[in-house]
Formats: structure tokens, sequence, C-alpha cells
């Protein structure tokens, strides 16, 4: 089977996934849940299993490279970097609210991928440039940041939508009722942070890294390596209101919005503005 | 002391200051990457000359290298140093922090999970403390208190340095720039196939850098996919020193070469404006031979006395590809005349054209006949060339600001205490644990140790 099919079914898994969990936040049944997480979990073997088909397709082709390296392949990576992150803080808190906003993203990442009108989905070759074992740890690093960021994101969301009835003091009840505790939603968008920031770092020095054996300047000020500046700033102006300064709860899910607002721009709204990144433009 | 109420220090030492100074930076990079250079090029055309004069010293064109950023920086770092000094103090106490006694009224109120009470002989039941703190945190530390024991246990007691290494991080890496950005130094050079070069085109400034060695294009290659996008640029390089060969090596993209502390990028490449024609010709019954031609060069032909040149070489001269006009000179004769590459399908198409046009024959000077084996073109190699002595430090920066991140986010500091006190013929156990953050993994310890305890007394 090709591994392009087999990607369409994961968007679909991903979808259904999402409406399992939408229902087990609705109805508050534990099977709904638990379907949830059968479904993201076999969407996740198989996305493995189909990048692993365009790895071995990229070498019967003589091309061979990490399925790594145009737009389409890092959204695939994208989507997959999500749900296996969420997995495993869902396998870590046994809470299964979080997929309602998190697995959403991941299938988005998927339906835009598939079709968005100007993304190839072809096997390319790799120009010299992109020819670099750095590069796959670049992007593998920097998705993996992206990833925990949208579980951070997703908690901050559920933060603030749980906060709203804050102001009324009677039982919790209807949907928000059923949400997690806000202190176990604070502990997660600070974990999740700190996880992502850890990658993001690790991820723009690998870059640089790339950009020194590639041109002969760690550094160049393009835009794309601007703005993912501007989101480890971001990122390092929250830690430090946690840390120092203590800020907790509604402030701290607003910032995981405004820094996953900035992983966005990073990854896609940076393409707009000239610079050396663009040939990620396909 | 007079040091912490100078208001300057202070200024200096709070951390609002730097959240503030972040925020700033954030709004200067995003005015930087929303701005394109023309529009502040035409803004600076409007600015009266006072102003505009100001607007170019302060380099506020180019927002990366402004007087402004290079103020925030310094700023910055001003500030990220006298934190550091200033928190010094408190954190070595921390760290030197004796173990015992345990810190006044961490055994006050104790939630019950964390409380153990048994009636066994209390020392076996030290015992069992003591091998299962080794077991959880490699050591342990006891003192007889008196009234009973206390055992003491932690863990990366270190990571209390963790946001030192990460905020040291930051300056290693500014400075490292810094040494780069004044004794560093970019230069392109282009080197045709064969020829060897000793200067370099500054890439910032209108200047020229002369290089005490000179680099040699051996060869230039590129690969293509079967599609056609490009595969390999590759240069052959030898590089020479008091005019031997010091080094040779192959360049490719993503795969520089070091030379006397220049490394060398492959970087652009571009086809050299001459060609060069591989012709071989026959003479009947006698040995026939083979040249290679540019314009302009001049040849003898053997067994005869004639004396040949080259006029003009065309890749591709009227749609019927490669050709090179010769004139040959002998005691007799003066002539000129064509040489297609691809004569056989030209007379093919036209069966009269060598009687129409002599001039088109090869074989004009008889008995000779010419003909072009393959035309080859120079390329030359376009090299990037960098002298940058502060990578080493913004390397050294990056792996410590990696190893301080994960030092604060995951390694934190743990310290836990068993107080074993008799009351009666009961031995009652208390656990109790601090941390510097993140209260959730620490309880999680903690009640870990209080099972693991329980389990053993069991046994
Ligand atoms: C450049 C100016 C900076 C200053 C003046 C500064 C200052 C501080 C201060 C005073 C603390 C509190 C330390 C403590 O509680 O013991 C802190 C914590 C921290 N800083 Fe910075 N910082 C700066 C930049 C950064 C940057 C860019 C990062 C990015 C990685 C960073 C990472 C951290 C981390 C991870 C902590 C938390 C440590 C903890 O709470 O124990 N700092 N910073």
């Amino acid at each position: 089977m090709s591994h392009t099919l087999i990607l369409s079914g994961v968007t679909f898994v991903y979808f259904v996934s999402f409406v399992l969990y939408l229902f087990g936040l609705i109805n508050g049944k534990e099977f709904w849940g638990r379907a949830a997480s059968f479904f993201a979990w076999a969407g996740l073997a198989m996305q493995t299993i189909a990048l692993i088909l365009r790895w071995k397709m990229s070498y019967d082709l003589g091309l061979g490279h990490v399925p790594l390296t145009n737009f389409y392949e890092s959204m695939v990576f994208f989507a997959w970097a999500i749900i296996f992150t969420y997995l495993i803080v869902e396998l870590l808190t046994k809470n299964k609210i979080i997929g309602v906003f998190v697995v959403p993203i991941a299938f988005l990442a998927m339906a835009y991928s598939s079709i968005a009108p100007d993304v190839s989905n072809r096997i390319e070759p790799l120009i010299p440039a992109l020819q670099s074992n750095w590069l796959t740890i670049h992007v593998v690093t920097c998705f993996m940041g992206y990833a925990a960021f949208t579980v951070a994101f997703g908690c901050g969301l559920i933060y603030l939508l749980k906060n709203m009835e804050k102001g009324n003091t009677e039982k919790p009840s209807g949907l928000r009722g059923k949400l997690p505790a806000l202190a176990i939603l604070d502990t997660l968008i600070y974990q999740s942070t700190a996880l992502g920031f850890v990658f993001l770092t690790i991820g723009i020095m690998t870059g640089s890294i790339w950009a020194h054996y590639a041109w002969g300047s760690y550094w160049s000020w393009d835009p794309k390596e601007t703005w993912s500046l501007i989101t480890w700033l971001i990122y390092a102006i929250m830690l430090h209101l946690r840390h120092v300064r203590g800020l907790k709860g509604k402030r701290m899910a607003i910032l995981a919005l405004v820094g996953f607002a900035c992983v966005l721009f990073t990854y896609l709204g940076v393409n707009y503005l000239p610079g050396l990144h663009s040939y990620l433009k396909t | 002391m007079s040091l912490k109420k100078n208001t300057l220090w202070s200024f200096f030492s709070s951390v609002k200051l730097t959240i503030v100074l972040l925020i700033i930076i954030v709004f200067v990079f995003i005015a930087a990457t929303f701005i394109p250079p023309h529009i502040v090029q035409a803004f600076t055309g409007q600015l009266s000359p006072g102003v505009a004069e100001l607007f170019l010293l302060l380099r506020l064109s180019d927002l990366y290298h402004s007087f402004l950023f290079y103020l925030l920086m310094t700023i910055l770092s001003i500030n990220l140093i006298i934190c550091s000094i200033n928190r010094f103090p408190s954190l070595w106490r921390q760290y030197k922090a004796p173990n015992f006694p345990e810190p006044a009224g961490i055994f006050d109120n104790l939630p019950q999970s964390q409380i153990i009470i048994v009636g066994k002989d209390s020392s076996q039941i030290k015992q069992i403390i003591k091998s299962c703190l080794k077991k959880n945190y490699g050591s342990t530390k006891e003192v007889d208190t008196g009234k009973g024991y206390l055992f003491y246990s932690e863990r990366c007691r270190f990571s209390l340095f963790g946001v030192y290494i990460v905020h040291l991080s930051i300056l290693v890496i500014i400075v490292g720039a810094i040494i780069g950005s004044i004794f560093g130094l970019e230069a392109d050079i282009n080197i045709k196939e064969g020829e060897s070069v000793n200067v370099a085109n500054l890439s910032q400034y209108n200047a020229i850098h002369k290089l005490d060695f000179s680099v040699r294009c051996d060869k230039f290659i590129i690969e293509y996919y079967e599609d056609g996008t490009p595969k390999t640029y590759r240069s052959d390089l030898s590089f020479i020193k008091n005019g031997q060969v010091a080094k040779q090596g192959t360049l490719l993209v993503n795969n520089p070469l070091t030379f006397d502390n220049y490394r060398f990028y492959q970087s652009r490449y571009g086809t050299a404006p001459d060609i060069k024609a591989i012709v071989t010709y026959t003479n009947i019954g006698k040995k026939g031979g083979s040249l290679t031609l540019a314009v302009g060069d001049s040849f003898d032909l053997p067994d005869s006395n004639a004396k040949g040149s080259v006029l003009r070489m065309e890749n591709n001269i009227m749609q019927m590809g490669p050709a090179i006009k010769l004139r040959i000179i002998s005691p007799k004769k003066d002539i000129q005349f064509w040489v297609f590459k691809h004569i056989d399908k030209i007379k093919k198409m036209n069966s009269n054209l060598l009687t129409e046009v002599p001039m088109f024959n090869p074989g004009l000077f008889h008995p000779f006949v010419f003909s072009i084996d393959r035309m080859e073109q120079t390329y030359y190699t376009g090299l990037h060339i960098v002298r940058d002595p502060g990578v080493s430090l913004v390397a050294l920066g990056g792996l410590l600001m990696v190893a301080g991140l994960i030092i604060v986010f995951f390694m934190a500091y743990q310290r836990f205490w068993v107080r074993l006190e008799q009351l009666g013929t009961k031995n009652i156990i208390s656990i109790v644990g601090l941390s510097n953050r993140n209260d959730q993994q620490l309880q999680d310890k903690i009640d870990c140790l209080c099972r693991r305890i329980q389990e053993e007394i069991k046994a």
C-alpha cells in the first residue's frame, strides 16, 4: 500500500479520535475516552509506518533522504510529533480531556498537508544545501518543541475555558465541570512549556550548526531565524515570570497562547517574508 | 552592603528590568522582520538632513547592527551579571545548608500518609530505612537526636547552579559573537578551473583582502539528478603556501574546508566566458592527431609547413551546434574554414553543402580533415571565506546552555529526611522532603519512599 494512502487514512483516524474525545467530554463515560485513545494510538502507528515507507521509497527512487525535507513532510511530521507528545502526556497524567484540544490540531495539520493547493507531496531530490544530518536533527528537535508547545496551548485553552466559570460560585456543572482541575492544567502548561523550551533551544542550536556548515555563518538574521528567537524569548519571559515572580494560572495560560501564535508564525507566517529559509516554500 | 544600596546597582539587579528588556528586544525583532529595508531607505530620504544623519549614525536602517540593539544587549548583559552576583550569596548559603538538624518545623502537620507506625524492633527498622534511602538515593547520613534517629538523603544538589550555567552560557555566546564581529572576516572569491587566486573581496565592504597563501581550483564538477535538480557542487582545491601545495581537499556544500584559520565554503559557481575545443585531424596516409584549442591559439601541422590558428569558437552557431573557425597558412595557401561538430548531420540535410559553401568543409586544407571531438567549458567556482575566532566560544555557550537547561528543568534539587522515634512500644517513622521546585514530583518521590519502607517492614 502506498504511504500517501495510509496518510489519508491517518487524517481520517485522527478526526475520529478527536470526535471520540469530544464525546467523552460531553458524555463523561469512560468508554469514549478509551476509544479515542485507541484511535490516536492506531493513527500514530499507521503514521509511523507511512513515514518509514516514504523513507524507504525515497531510497528506491535513488534520492535517499529522511522524510523531513520539504514543507509537506515537515507538516506530516508536525502532526506525528503532536500526537506522540500528547499520548505520552496522556499516559503520564491519565487525563483524556486535553485531547479534545490537541488532537484536532494534528488533524488540521494532516488535512492541510494533503489539500492545500500549493503543497506538493512528491518525494523531491535534495539540493546540496539540504544534504546534512544536522538538518534532520534540527527539524526533529524543532518539531518536538512545537509539539510540546501545542500541548501547552491546548491546556491553556482549557484553562481559560474553565476559568470563565470561576466567577459564578455555583457548583461546576455542564461541560466545564468535567474539565481537569485548574492546578493540574497549570502544572501541565508549565511542564510542557519547559520541555518545549529545551527542545526549541536545541532546535535553534542545531539549526545554526547546519547554517555554519552550509553557509559559513551560524546566524544571519533571516526572518525565520529571528522569529525562532522571538518565540524563544517569549517562552523565556514566560518561564522567568513563573520562576522569579511566581506567575500562575490565567496569565500563564494566556502566555501559552501567545507563544503558540509565535510558533505558528515562525513555522507558517514567515514563509511570506523573504529569506534563506524560503526554500520551504513549495 | 553599601553596593546594594546604590540605586544604579539595584536598578540593574532587578529581574523586572530583564523582563522589560526582553520584551523590548522582541519588539525590535518584530519591527526588523516586518519593515522591509527599502521602506526604511525611502523614509530616511524624507528626513531632514540632520535627523537623517543621526538615523545613519545609529544605523537604524539595520536594526540588528544598530546602536539601539547594541545598547539593549549591553544593558541585558550588565543586568545578567549583576543579578548573578547579587544572588550568589544566598545560593551559596543554600548550597552549604547543613543537613542536620532538619529545617525547623518541617515535621509539623504531616499528612497521615507520610507517617508510618510499627511495633517492630527499632534497630531492625533503622536498617530498613537506611537501605531504602540508599537504594533510592545512593547514600544516606544519620544522626542520633537523643529521642531517636534522623536520616538524610538528597539528589542533584549541583542543580542549584543550573540557572548559573544557563545565564553564563548566554554571556559566553554574546562574547563569542562580539569576538567574531570584531576579529572575524568574510570574503568571497571566484577561481577559474586550473587557476589560483590569493586575494578575496570582502563581503561587507568594497575592499580586497590579501591572503598569505593561494588557492587553486583543480576541478569543478556539478552533478544533477535525473530531473535536472542539482545534486552536488564540488570543487577540488589545492592550498599553496610558500610555493608548495600545503593541503588538498574536496569542497562540497555542507562540507567546508579549513586552511590557516580560514574556512572555505562552496557558495556559487559559473562558467567562464572562454571555451575549449578538443579537435582531432586526420592526414591521409600519415599520422593524425588531437589538439586542445582555445580562441587565439595557434598550432603546427606535422608533415607540412602549415601553421594553424583559431579565429572563432562557438558553442552553438546558427542552431547547428558547436563549431570553430580555423585559419591555416602554408607557403602556398592562406585559407579559412569552419569545422562543425555535427558535420555529418548537417551534410545529410543539405547534400550539396560542401560544394555550395566550401568554407564549411572541414577538409578544405587537403589532405587534412578536421573534426571536433568535444567542447569544454571552463567553470569558475565561487567560494565564501570566513574567519571567525568567536565560533568556538559560541559553540561552548550553546553546549553550556543545553546542559544548564536540562539541569534546571529535569534535575530538581531534592532533600529527604526520615525521622525514627520511639513512643512506648511503637516506632514512629515520619518522612518529609524539600525541593527547590516542582512539588508534584517531590510528592511522588515521598509517596514512593513511604510505600517502599512499608513494604520492606512487612516483608
Ligand atoms: C539576560 C538577562 C537575564 C537575566 C538578568 C536573568 C535573570 C534571572 C534571575 C534573577 C533568575 C532567578 C534565579 C533564581 O531564582 O535563583 C532567573 C531564572 C532563570 N533564568 Fe534567567 N535571566 C536572563 C536571561 C535568561 C535567558 C535568556 C534564559 C533562557 C534560557 C534564562 C533562563 C532562566 C531559567 C531557566 C531560570 C529559572 C531558574 C530557577 O527558577 O531556578 N534566563 N533569571
